[in-house]
């Protein structure tokens, strides 16, 4: 330090051993991250988890604020919007009802064939506190954590779609990595032809289709949910419809509303179930091991 | 008033980690959560290299480095890597701050645009070397780009707000030694 400069003799070799100090530790936490991953991020979750809520009681009420002023400017084109929401009202009327319709009859067609489905998708709803803070890491932060139960790998929607699955969870805070994030890979099917495909995040907002099997088959305007593939996800979780990108591949664009995501749903989705056993002998409690064995042999 | 330069230098310290406070707070707000076209520019980093090259003494390195290692693990960053980086940055041009005083903005600026190119080209490679996955290169550039178009912005709000001038030839602080 330049203030320092009388002093140097005895303290600029302290300093210099300061920092060399400073650099080491830091590079080693990178080293002991990059070898011991789960551990450190369980540790970068515990901060996260003691310093974001802290930051809470500033972050809403600016958040709030922003998003006033943003709704502000937009109030110029207020009675524009107020037609064009008119003319949608009108044909969501149609829908609605064609809707209810529908919701009847399978109603009555799920009972005359008597079939269950899966009651078990019950959620929890949090409330986005922040973002990833940078630009090339598609993440937000719920403010429900372990203590409201939530386990990693559960499935998040907002009101209408699928927006991702819980990756991390404080005691606190979850993190939930977003399909647009470049780490997140889901499994899906596109609906009315039944193709598998994994929807691949890349950083952008429509993610493209990968793996698909057969291109033909799908057309833009397609729907697509999850597949429940791999036992990852339930299966049947709207994510959006099938576009075709400006780089003629096919993409996705989502249901959710990512320009404002606000409060999330948690789904408390279970794995399924799986039948590992091939089936085996039938037999009599009874019967010794040793017979069983010789019975084997011959057949 | 015999005490003034030494609390001021305190309070120029307490100004610098409240300035960066913010500027964490502000990353980190919820206000669009889609994927973005460009990068803005990395305003905490801006701002520590303006703060070490015009008053070293009120960004200590202790600060740097534990303000680079909360960014880190927050953005969701390798925890600590640009944290050594930055820190290996800022005292180089410590030590440079001397003769960076004496020179021109535009000097000034090219000096702290190496050493951003340097910190963002070196945090890519040690992470291709130790292959961890990596944040889209496009973006990358782009905001290293901004972070050094934007840093006599940055400069200039530090000197008229923020009053973090370079000390003048000569000024001394109470105990008379030289600035």
């Amino acid at each position: 330090m330049a203030q320092n400069r009388d002093k140097e003799d005895y303290f600029g070799p302290i300093r210099r051993l300061l920092v060399g100090l400073i650099v080491f530790a830091l590079l080693g936490v990178f080293l002991i991250w990059r070898i011991d991953s789960p551990r450190v991020e369980r540790f970068r979750l515990a901060v996260i988890d003691r310093v974001v809520p802290s930051f809470d009681w500033a972050m809403a009420p600016v958040t709030g604020l922003v998003n006033l002023v943003g709704d502000f400017q937009s109030y110029q084109q207020l009675a524009a919007q107020n037609g064009d929401l008119r003319r949608e009202l009108q044909q969501m009327k149609a829908w609605k009802e064609a809707a209810l319709q529908l919701e009847q009859e399978n109603a009555k067609l799920l009972d005359l064939n008597n079939v269950r489905l899966d009651a078990k998708l019950t959620y929890v709803t949090g409330v986005v506190m922040t973002d990833s803070g940078s630009p090339f890491r598609q993440s937000v932060l719920l403010n429900v954590g372990a203590r409201d139960g939530i386990v990693d790998g559960w499935p998040t929607m907002d009101g209408i779609g699928l927006v991702g699955r819980i990756s991390g969870v404080g005691d606190k805070t979850a993190r939930v990595i977003l399909l647009t994030d470049t780490s997140s890979r889901i499994p899906i099917t596109i609906q009315p032809s039944g193709q598998r495909a994994i929807l691949g995040g890349d950083n952008t907002l429509n993610p493209p289709i990968e793996f698909l099997e057969n291109a033909d088959l799908v057309r833009p305007g397609d729907r697509v949910v999850t597949s429940g593939d791999g036992g990852v996800f339930p299966a049947d979780l709207l994510v959006g419809q099938v576009a075709l990108g400006n780089d003629r591949r096919m993409r996705v664009r989502l249901s959710a509303d990512y320009e404002r995501l606000e409060f999330l749903r948690v789904l408390r989705s279970r794995p399924h179930e799986d039948i590992f056993d091939p089936g085996s002998l039938l037999a009599p409690q009874d019967t010794p091991a040793a017979d069983l064995a010789v019975i084997e042999a011959d057949g | 008033m015999v005490e003034a330069p030494t609390s001021r230098v305190w309070v120029g310290r307490l100004i610098f980690l409240a300035i960066a406070l913010v500027l964490i707070f502000a990353r980190l707000l919820p206000l669009d959560t889609r994927p973005p076209i460009w990068a803005a520019p990395d305003w905490l980093l801006a701002a520590t290299l303006a703060w070490v090259v015009r008053r070293p003494d009120y960004a200590p390195v202790f600060v740097i480095a534990g303000l680079f290692l909360l960014t880190d693990i927050l953005f969701q960053r390798p925890p600590g890597l640009v944290a050594a980086l930055v820190v290996i940055l800022t005292e180089m041009l410590r030590a440079r701050a001397l003769s960076i005083r004496d020179m021109p903005l535009a000097l000034e600026w090219g000096w702290v645009a190496t050493g951003i190119i340097g910190v963002t080209l070196l945090d890519r490679l040690v992470q291709t070397v130790v292959m961890t996955p990596q944040a889209p290169l496009g973006l990358t550039l782009i905001q290293m780009i901004m972070t050094i178009i934007f840093y006599p912005l940055v400069v200039a709000i530090a000197h008229f707000i923020f009053g973090v001038t370079r000390p003048a030839l000569g000024q001394v602080d109470n105990r008379g030694h030289r600035l």
